[in-house]
């Protein structure tokens, strides 16, 4: 991986290659809320990338709490309040 | 199981044998059904399922081993097509592994502040490098991926992974408002959300 691109990312020699991580980066920026609104403007590479890894992480920590209050959730059904018998009716699948 | 939309179908191009671009109509084509209601009521009923099964089985569940169910429906839904699916359902169930990364791309920073400003000319610059390298950990199963390839790969995960955050929010807002909706709404309201 690093014998493929040289010092200049502008270079002629991979110019396919680069061409195409440009595409994917783009697509990329497209994808992550942080950035559409500047679609038009030029975000660097490594600007979208660490955006990415941001969204990600936050995307995890998202379904990491909802899995915290499913969990939860799941196990109040052991009370005997009313919303626990109902959510024990609707998990009787 | 319900017709759902036609799986990719692996085109072969008369190029330079570059894999890329055929892996690029492949992930074009599938990355869109994350956003299709269809897909999304596929995956929730699925989780649905799935957390009936787990209540049925065992008396508690922990958060993280729904998280992990959460992730493992999402790479069954996923069917096989992408790298980041098939290494969720491959990696068997290990308890701790995100503190791990976590510990990882920590380390990473300071190896950049040791690293004096000579050195840049003898490698190429390492930003975009050291980008790559957080990405590769967050994505599943990416480690020794190209860089075209974990590019593809981290778009098809990042539009999997919202549908996972819809689907899951949907579920936990449809048991917690149990009271307020007849019976009959209930069920049809997870597909709709």
């Amino acid at each position: 991986m690093s014998g493929r691109r040289s010092r200049s990312k502008q270079s002629s020699v991979s110019s396919i290659t680069d061409d195409q991580i440009a595409d994917l980066v783009s697509k990329l920026q497209h994808l992550i809320p942080e950035l559409r609104r500047r679609r038009f403007d030029k975000v660097s590479t490594s600007k979208v990338l660490q955006e990415t890894c941001n969204y990600i992480r936050s995307l995890h920590r998202e379904v990491e709490d909802l899995s915290d209050r499913l969990s939860q959730l799941l196990a109040s059904t052991d009370s005997d309040s009313d919303q626990a018998a109902i959510i024990r009716s609707l998990l009787m699948q | 199981m319900p017709n759902l939309e036609p799986s990719p179908v692996f085109k072969r191009r008369k190029t330079e044998g570059d894999p890329v671009s055929v892996h690029r109509i492949q992930s074009n084509q599938t990355m869109k059904r994350w956003t299709t209601k269809r897909e999304h009521q596929i995956y929730s009923s699925k989780l649905f399922q799935a957390l009936c099964r787990s209540r049925r089985t065992s008396s508690s569940t922990s958060a993280k081993e729904l998280h992990q169910t959460a992730d493992r429906v999402l790479a069954i839904t996923a069917k096989g097509t992408t790298r980041w699916s098939r290494a969720i359902l491959a990696a068997p169930l290990t308890a701790g592994t995100n503190m791990k990364k976590h510990k990882r791309a920590k380390v990473t920073v300071h190896t950049r502040l040791r690293k004096p400003v000579v050195n840049r000319e003898k490698r190429k610059l390492p930003v975009v490098e050291r980008k790559l390298k957080a990405l590769r950990r967050l994505v599943p199963g990416c480690r020794k991926l190209s860089c075209n390839n974990l590019l593809e790969e981290t778009s098809d995960y990042i539009v999997a992974l919202e549908m996972q955050v819809r689907a899951m929010t949907a579920i936990t807002e449809f048991l917690s408002r149990g009271e307020a909706q007849a019976p009959t709404d209930r069920l049809g309201s997870i597909g709709n959300m």
